[in-house]
């Protein structure tokens, strides 16, 4: 497609499991692919099986069929090339802010006042300075998944999938933090992949919107967002593509 | 100030309220003057059976200067302690490294953990008996049976916190990447760390009550040696002493496994701000 | 979309089913067989150690030799004096004199204690300064008071007991939802009708770890009564093995008195699944 290279591409996959000896689909046959430092929304309705998609790409998961390739090779198992941003911030809550952003590195061997250097760059990048020696459970729910963002991107990924980040969060705060990970976005160029149930948020950040149908999931449809950024959520183009994407959602279960 | 706020015209149910207040704190000095009140009439009548306080700070006064078995109150205490410091840290190596193994690796909890269960329904007091047949009665045995009665709570619930790690952390540990080794060491480990510390703290109290049953079922130094030695040669006041000793230090061994607590597990503290 | 037909779809998952239910079969049969393992070794060097005398019979007896002496020990009362029948049931006796006091007693003062800020503020500061004080260091002052019958050893195992039955009764009924307590306040709930309704209810958890907790200390400090203070009952039974050397006799009463405690626990755990049925 106009020359964009592709980064990351999931084929024929599906996934299902096996519970008190009944198979329960939860994917079915997903195909897309994931262009290059795109900022790629994934929209569906709640338990329709995002998280699931999410699991196999940052392969915590094996999916029973398909495959998932990263610059055309097929991957299998966690990669350090995909970093992950978790739903419930997942913060070790044994370790303070700075020993959680460096968690990357430390796993990789990386020595201690190099990781810390870069540790603090990210810090620094989700304006979190004066907390590096605060643990988790000092801080605010925002405060928190900033974190969570500063621990993905000190592991310097190619690709980071972010599961839900913001459900939690209040309204007031969620923009906030929208914008915020739309600048660093457009700062540190990566590609993103976005898990998330809510139109407006998919509309406002997302380059490309992929929408999943309620489970088993499959790919209803792909939308082109081509509004330019930062987008005016009132604005009339936006609020079309917004009424026209939620009148293809399926009602969640 | 002090003068305006107390013009300030209060509502009846905060007057309530205030009154309540006063009365929480007062009940508190009624209650305990209370015990000791009771405590000095139900001594006034027959002595022998029931010492009053006056008797026993009298006991008090009266080892200082008179040693008991050579040994000063102060040195018994110490040599309770001792029994009881040895067998802590014993139980809590032994017991926090065995019961990692059997939380964590499946078969080994599927060879080694019918064992230690049957070995854990045996209230520790009971192995007095054989452990003095093979030991004799002297220090190590003593620190055996303490040592058993303070192992149990730490490898139970280190297991329990072991076995119920939080996925979400195990994946975190996955998604970067961290091998068997680090997932255990930096992500499995510090995850169960409240619940091996409710172990600790268990067997703190559970080694205390242990070594004054050990100490009181046969030797001759420690705080539950002088509970005997009080009631052989009827000496009450020694054994109310005695009682009021091993009630202290039995606090302030809890309050010193909560700073320890503090002082390894900081995060857990700081959830309260 | 690559188009399967619908049975050979069908066919591939239910082959997929008796994958994963072969995998757990397999899994379970593992552990049992290393379970059986780990007993049979660890019973099989006992015996050995004792029969092929690797240790003196002075000190260890084989498992043989103590199952022997169970079945003689049913209607031998040599060398402490009672049968093993009269022996269990003199410590049943008072284990559970004490252990149904302490509930009696325990429980209710708690729950008061977690709910009613007067009586706590008077109660809490006694109960505070007698806890710390272990039972068993109650025994000398006992046996002054009351003998070394049964009172004595049920109020010292009573003791135990009773000091988990408060602390989770309190703890549990402190836990109660305040939301749940608005509501019922908002239904126009006396302070009572709330603490007997939604109280007592939500403390029921916690309540029932007290008594598991109660009832494994009751049953330690009765073998620590029974050693100090006694002329019957297992606990006595293994002082006399010690007297007069006899590890058979010492191993028996511990063998008993676990299979008793595990007893005791599952009892429990059924009646707590009857009444806590709800939780699940």
């Amino acid at each position: 497609m106009d020359g964009k290279k592709i980064k990351l591409s999931l084929e024929h996959i599906s996934q299902s499991y096996i519970l008190n000896n009944k198979a329960f689909d939860a994917v079915q046959d997903v195909n897309f692919d994931v262009y290059d430092n795109e900022f790629l929304v994934i929209l569906g309705p709640g338990y329709c099986g995002k998280t699931v998609l999410l699991n196999i790409l940052s392969g915590l998961e094996a999916p029973v069929e398909g495959t998932v390739r990263l610059d055309g090779e097929v991957i299998t198992g966690s990669d350090p090339r995909i970093g992950m941003v978790f739903q419930k911030t997942s913060l070790l809550p044994w370790k303070t802010v700075m020993e959680n952003v460096e968690v990357g590195p430390k796993m990789a061997g990386v020595p201690k006042e190099e990781r810390r250097k870069t540790a603090q760059k990210y810090i620094d990048m989700v304006g979190l300075q004066g907390f590096e020696k605060s643990y988790p459970s000092q801080l605010s729910g925002g405060m928190k998944q900033r974190v969570g963002i500063a621990r993905a991107y000190t592991n310097s990924p190619e690709i980071l999938l972010m599961d839900e980040p913001f459900g939690a969060l209040d309204a007031q705060t969620r923009y906030a933090m929208e914008e915020e990970v739309q600048k660093i976005w457009q700062s540190e160029k990566r590609t993103i992949i976005f898990v998330t149930n809510n139109i407006e948020e998919a509309v406002y950040l997302g380059d490309r919107i992929v929408l999943l149908s309620n489970r088993p999931a499959h790919v209803k449809a792909i939308y082109d967002i081509d509004l330019p950024r930062p987008r005016d959520t009132v604005s009339e183009e936006f609020l079309r593509i917004r009424k026209e994407i939620s009148d293809n959602t399926d009602l969640a279960l | 100030m002090s003068k305006k706020s107390a013009e300030i015209v209060l509502s009846k149910s905060e007057l309530q309220e205030r009154r309540r207040k006063i009365l929480y704190r007062i009940l508190p000095v009624v209650s305990v003057l209370l015990l000791i009140i009771a405590w000095v009439v139900a001594s006034g009548g027959d002595q022998s059976a029931f010492p009053s306080p006056m008797a026993v700070y009298e006991r008090f006064l009266k080892f200082l200067e008179k040693p008991v078995q050579k040994l000063s109150l102060g040195q018994h205490i110490l040599a309770s302690l001792g029994r009881v410091l040895a067998a802590l840290i014993s139980s809590w190596v032994l017991g926090i490294s065995f019961g990692i193994l059997i939380g964590w690796n499946k078969k080994a909890n599927a060879l080694l953990g019918p064992i230690f269960t049957a070995f854990r329904v045996v209230p520790p007091l009971a192995w007095i008996p054989l452990i003095t047949i093979w030991f004799g009665t002297g220090e190590f045995p003593k620190i055996l049976v303490v040592f058993i009665g303070a192992v149990m709570p730490v490898v139970v619930n280190t297991q329990a916190g072991m076995s119920n790690v939080d996925q979400q952390y195990l994946d975190v540990g996955r998604i970067f990447n961290a091998n068997k080794r680090q997932l255990l060491l930096d992500f499995a480990i510090p995850s169960a760390l409240d619940a091996i510390f409710a172990g600790v703290r268990t067997s703190a109290s559970a080694a205390w009550m242990v070594v004054l049953a050990a100490e009181m079922l046969g030797g001759k130094s420690g705080v539950g040696f002088l509970i005997t030695r009080g009631m052989e040669s009827g000496d009450l006041p020694l054994v109310l002493l005695s009682m009021i000793c091993i009630g202290v230090i039995g606090a302030i061994l809890a309050i010193a496994m909560q700073l320890i607590e503090r002082w390894v597990c900081p995060w857990t503290v700081k959830k309260s701000n | 979309m690559s188009v399967v037909p619908e049975s050979d779809k069908q066919a591939a998952v239910e082959q997929r089913i008796a994958m994963v239910q072969k995998k757990k079969r397999q899994e379970k049969r593992t552990y049992l067989l290393l379970s059986i393992l780990g007993i049979a070794v660890f019973l099989g060097v006992w015996e050995l150690a004792s029969d092929l005398n690797l240790v003196n019979s002075r000190y260890l007896a084989a498992p043989s030799t103590i199952l022997k002496l169970f079945f003689t020990k049913l209607t031998d009362p040599n060398p402490d004096g009672a049968v093993l029948g009269v022996n269990v049931l003199a410590s049943l006796q008072v284990s559970l004199t004490g252990f149904f006091l302490a509930i009696i007693i325990g429980i209710p003062l708690g729950l008061l204690m977690g709910w009613y800020g007067g009586f706590e503020s008077f109660v809490r500061p006694i109960f505070e300064l007698v806890r710390p004080i272990p039972p068993v260091s109650w025994i000398p002052l006992t046996i002054v008071w009351l003998g070394i019958g049964l009172p004595a050893k049920a109020f010292i195992v009573f003791f135990s007991a009773f000091v988990p039955c408060v602390i989770n009764a309190y703890t549990g009924i402190k836990q109660t939802s305040p939301v749940l307590i608005n509501f019922a306040k908002t239904c126009g709930a006396s302070n009572f009708t709330t603490f007997w309704r939604i109280g007592i209810p939500s403390s029921m958890t916690m309540v029932f770890a007290g008594v598991r907790v109660a009832l494994g200390n009751a049953w330690a400090t009765l073998v620590a009564a029974e050693m100090l203070a006694a002329s019957s009952g297992l606990g006595y039974m293994i002082l006399m093995g010690r007297q007069f050397a006899r590890p058979d006799l010492i191993l028996l009463g511990i063998v008993v008195i676990g299979v008793i405690g595990v007893i005791f626990t599952a009892i429990l755990g059924w009646v707590e699944n009857k009444v806590l049925g709800w939780k699940k």
